[in-house]
């Protein structure tokens, strides 16, 4: 054996992208993983073509492109999640069940990394998902677009107006199609599915099983929808109907959960609102103090486990 | 001589298991002292929940002691840093499956902190000496048991450590791959490498290690230096009571030159084990 | 450190975390509001504010799908006239897609539309019965479209509808009475038609309705002027009329034919244009001054008086005892 010319380097941060670049690979090399990925390809390119969704008294003229929008921000929202909430729930428990977790953590691995690693990997995965399901969208509503875009110009044509108001139709128009605000709300949902993913892994360090992480993620996810309600109810409780154990636990409530309602931005920008940056910069801060929080949160509990 | 660091000191190890809330808890070691002096090879036998696996994890720091301290190279188990002079390989080892053999190496090297040329070269160096040089573009999955244990002895290899510790090295495995397996524990001694294994194949135990201990019910009964602890096996023996010197002298006149020795008689490994632990005597 | 002990610091530690990030949390959810990012919170119940939410979680872009699919079945059962099946789609589809305004408008519409003339011809069913239904399905049909008002308040479609639905002579009776109905209509009409985004129609139509509500035609009359000021193609005959009626009402018209004239140009159009509107009378508009210019007219022009139109009958107004049998 030949001796090494200098000890090896200590990097935090070269380990958990070491952690990190693995759990991806994993990840992407699992079937679950492709079928999720095909479906969403799949409704997101049916837009494409004129199929039942796109009739309807939604889709008329401009409204098609809402529709189409909506569509695929839907699909996108659904496959971050359930992939933020599967992967993450079945990373831990698989490395304990197949014990590679021995070998890692008998090597020079602090914990701390070990963690950040596996939810780094499960957000770099979430994250190319969704720009190429960004492209596909984005792809679709360009085409879209510029029929529709025809077909408005022709009509407005028809009925005799100037070019200013033709103008203004053109500008009205294309607000509703592939814009910077759209892509703002595809971000939005990215930070959503983060903070959602930290989430679980903090309760996959103390749950035994990839089930009960995985329904316990998905009820704090929907749970989490109410909390601006339950959080104004306390703040601005003018019903002194309300005794102190319900306050109490509005209070609790509150305090815990994180307001995924704050992501209801994603529909405006869908009806073809301006999402300005700094909007955008608050929400990116918030998730990342989520995504700190839970995964300290993590470490503490998952510092001193035993297996 | 200057005072050698220990490579593996465990002392007065207890660990307390909690079953569930009203009874008392499992005590899965018990007060178990070990000291590996770099460069032996120390052989831990004990049946099945005798404590072996927790102690080894308790030296890996994978669980907290309820009393006692483990300390590897004067590190203590409990810090990150006293596992970059170890290497380990578990029980029945399972990898990730996707990878194939050189990306698992690959990627414990880059865990601990190998990285560039250097690991490149490693790794070649690594699977040149555990022979799996056709299979490392093969997906782990497809590995055979042997493969298994021969990918993991390189993986606990990768970063160089001083001290390998090696769980039931040799389960499972056929006499060629059980004898390859040998071989590179020899070959890792003569390099001046600690090794610290624990096995239930006696005979192998038998042949490569220094020290032995023996393990039962979470505590040490037996420990010492291998040639103390047994005998060769294909003499005969006459066992004399009380024999006087002019005896012997009579007796090994008359065996001539097929005789080896007198002196006091010794047993076997096996025997001595099972002495200790069922109580049956030979 | 036990395994509840680490749970509970956990606690403590989101807890504390949480006490931090709330009030950053309800300053961006205003600052969100703000900027048109987050919608006002509307004023609709909380069961309903909970299914649109639930809905919106659990099936995100796909919701306007399944309206879709619930919106044929509903199409199916209005076909088969099962009209309670229609009301309970109607409402599963606005929790989904609370935001279409034509949801709204068809779930109203079937309800008042076209349940209560069902209700109204069903050979089984006693007059009173067919009454109560049929009261029963208008009642319905405006509560869907004022809950749809309030889940968007800015959508004048909606108000129009409302208005529409309000002053039509075939359901004024419905309503608690017909004054409440044509101000609250009069009142729909003025909020769609200060938008600015609707046609000058809606206007008049306001003017109509206010007309029709008895204690407020000074308000009525200075409306109409405004609006016979303001563009020619706002003086229909209606309008005209209502300048003599309202005129006389408030006694700034002593002469209600000589109005009519100066208004209509000459005797024969203003004596054509009061018929008719003589015969809207069974439909609540006031008549104030029009029997005394109509028999004035006729006499100018020579209209027998066994022709006159003043003497003509008026078949049962929908909605009275007669009208059910």
């Amino acid at each position: 054996m030949t001796s090494s010319a200098a000890k090896p380097k200590d990097s935090h941060v070269l380990r958990i992208l070491v952690i990190a670049r693995h759990a991806f690979t994993q990840l992407v090399r699992m079937k679950v993983f492709y079928f999720l990925a095909i479906f969403a390809v799949i409704v997101i390119a049916s837009n494409f073509f004129d199929l039942p969704q796109h009739e309807g008294p939604e889709a008329v003229g401009v409204n098609v492109l809402r529709s189409i929008k909506s569509w695929s921000l839907g699909t996108m929202t659904l496959f971050s999640v359930v992939l933020s909430i599967v992967a993450t729930a079945l990373l831990l428990p698989k490395d304990v069940e197949d014990r590679t977790l021995y070998t890692i953590l008998a090597k020079p691995v602090p914990r701390f990394d070990y963690l950040a690693g596996k939810l780094l990997g499960v957000l770099f995965l979430v994250f190319v998902s969704m720009a190429l399901m960004d492209l596909l969208m984005t792809l679709v509503l360009q085409i879209r677009t510029s029929a529709v875009l025809q077909q408005q110009i022709h009509m407005g044509q028809q009925l005799g107006w100037g070019p200013e108001e033709i103008a203004r139709l053109k500008q009205e128009t294309l607000a509703q199609g592939s814009t910077w605000s759209l892509q703002a709300g595809v971000l939005a949902v990215f930070i959503r599915s983060s903070i959602i993913a930290a989430l679980a892994l903090l309760i996959s360090t103390f749950s035994t099983s990839t089930l009960f992480t995985t329904i316990i993620s998905f009820l704090v996810y929907f749970i989490g929808h109410f909390q601006a309600d339950v959080r104004d109810a306390f703040l601005h409780s003018e019903s002194g109907g309300q005794g102190p154990v319900a306050r109490a636990f509005a209070l609790l409530l509150s305090l815990l959960l994180p307001d995924f309602s704050l992501f209801n931005v994603i529909d405006s920008v869908i009806e073809g609102q301006i999402f300005p940056l700094p909007m955008l910069e608050k929400l990116m801060a918030l998730g990342l103090f989520y995504a700190v929080l839970y995964t300290v949160c993590s470490w503490f509990i998952f510092a001193k486990k035993e297996f | 001589m200057a005072e050698l660091t220990p490579a593996v000191e465990i002392r007065d190890l207890v660990k307390d298991f909690k079953t569930s809330f009203r009874r008392q808890p499992l005590r899965a070691v018990d007060g178990v002292s070990i000291r590996i002096m770099p460069g032996e090879v120390y052989g831990l036998i004990g049946p099945n929940g005798s404590g072996k696996s927790t102690t080894m994890k308790a030296l890996l720091g994978l669980v907290a002691p309820s009393s006692g301290s483990c300390s590897i190279f004067g590190k203590d188990s409990l810090q990150v840093d006293s596992r970059q002079d170890v290497g380990f390989l578990p029980e029945n080892p399972y990898f990730y499956k996707h990878l194939t053999g050189a990306e698992t190496l690959r990627f414990y090297g880059k865990l601990c902190g190998l990285g560039g040329k250097a690991l490149t070269a490693r790794v070649a160096e690594l699977l040149a000496l555990v022979d799996l040089e056709e299979a490392k573009d093969r997906r782990i999955g497809g590995y055979s048991k042997g493969m298994l244990q021969r990918i993991g002895l390189a993986q606990a290899l990768v970063q160089e450590p001083r001290l390998v510790i090696l769980d039931e090295p040799t389960a499972g495995v056929d006499p060629i791959g059980s004898r390859q397996i040998r071989d590179l524990i020899f070959k890792l001694r003569e390099h001046g490498i600690t090794v610290f294994l624990c096995s239930h194949l006696l005979e192998q135990v038998q042949e490569v290690c220094d020290q032995v201990g023996i393990i039962f019910r979470g505590k040490m009964v037996r420990e010492g230096r291998l040639e103390d602890l047994i005998a060769i096996e294909d003499q005969t023996e006459i066992i004399l009571k009380d024999a006087s010197p002019e005896l012997i002298a009579q007796i090994t006149a008359l065996a001539g030159t097929s005789l080896i020795r007198t002196g006091k008689p010794r047993t076997t490994l096996e025997r001595l084990f099972l002495r200790e632990t069922l109580g049956n005597d030979s | 450190m036990k395994g509840w002990q680490k749970i509970l610091i956990v606690i403590a530690l989101l807890l504390s975390a949480g006490a931090l990030r709330l009030p950053y949390e309800a300053a961006l959810t205003q600052d969100l509001r703000q900027a048109g990012l987050l919608a006002q919170p509307l004023p609709i119940g909380t069961r309903e504010h909970i299914g649109q939410t639930s809905s919106a979680v659990a099936l995100g872009g796909l919701r306007t799908l399944v309206a879709t699919f619930f919106n044929l079945r509903a199409f199916t059962a209005f076909t088969e006239q099962r009209w309670d099946d229609v009301a309970e789609t109607y409402d599963t589809i606005v929790d989904l897609a609370p935001h279409t305004t034509y949801y709204w408008e068809t779930g109203s519409w079937h309800m008042a539309y076209n349940a209560a003339p069902y209700y109204r011809e069903q050979p089984g069913l006693s007059p009173l019965r067919k009454r109560y239904e049929w009261r029963n399905s208008i009642l319905k049909g405006r509560a869907f479209l004022e809950r749809g008002i309030r889940n968007n308040p800015r959508d004048w479609e909606l108000y129009s509808n409302l208005g529409f639905m309000l002053s039509d002579p075939n359901k004024v009776r419905a309503f608690s009475s017909p004054a409440e109905a044509f101000s609250a209509a009069a009142e729909a009409y003025r909020i769609a038609a200060d938008s600015g985004t609707v046609l000058p129609i809606i206007r008049r139509t306001q003017l109509y309705a206010l007309a029709r509500v008895p204690g407020r035609e000074a308000e009525a009359l200075a409306l109409a002027e405004k609006l016979y000021a303001e563009r020619l193609k706002n003086r229909s005959p209606t309008l005209l009329c209502l300048l003599v009626v309202l005129g006389t009402h408030q006694g700034v018209v002593q002469d209600p034919a000589k109005r009519a004239v100066e208004l209509f140009g000459d005797e024969a159009k203003a004596y054509k244009a009061l018929g008719y509107y003589w015969r809207d009378q069974t439909n609540f508009f006031p008549m104030d001054g029009i029997a005394t210019a109509i028999r004035t007219l006729e006499g100018r022009l020579s209209i027998a008086p066994e022709k006159s139109i003043l003497l003509e009958k008026f078949s049962p107004s929908a909605g009275t005892d007669e009208w059910f049998h």
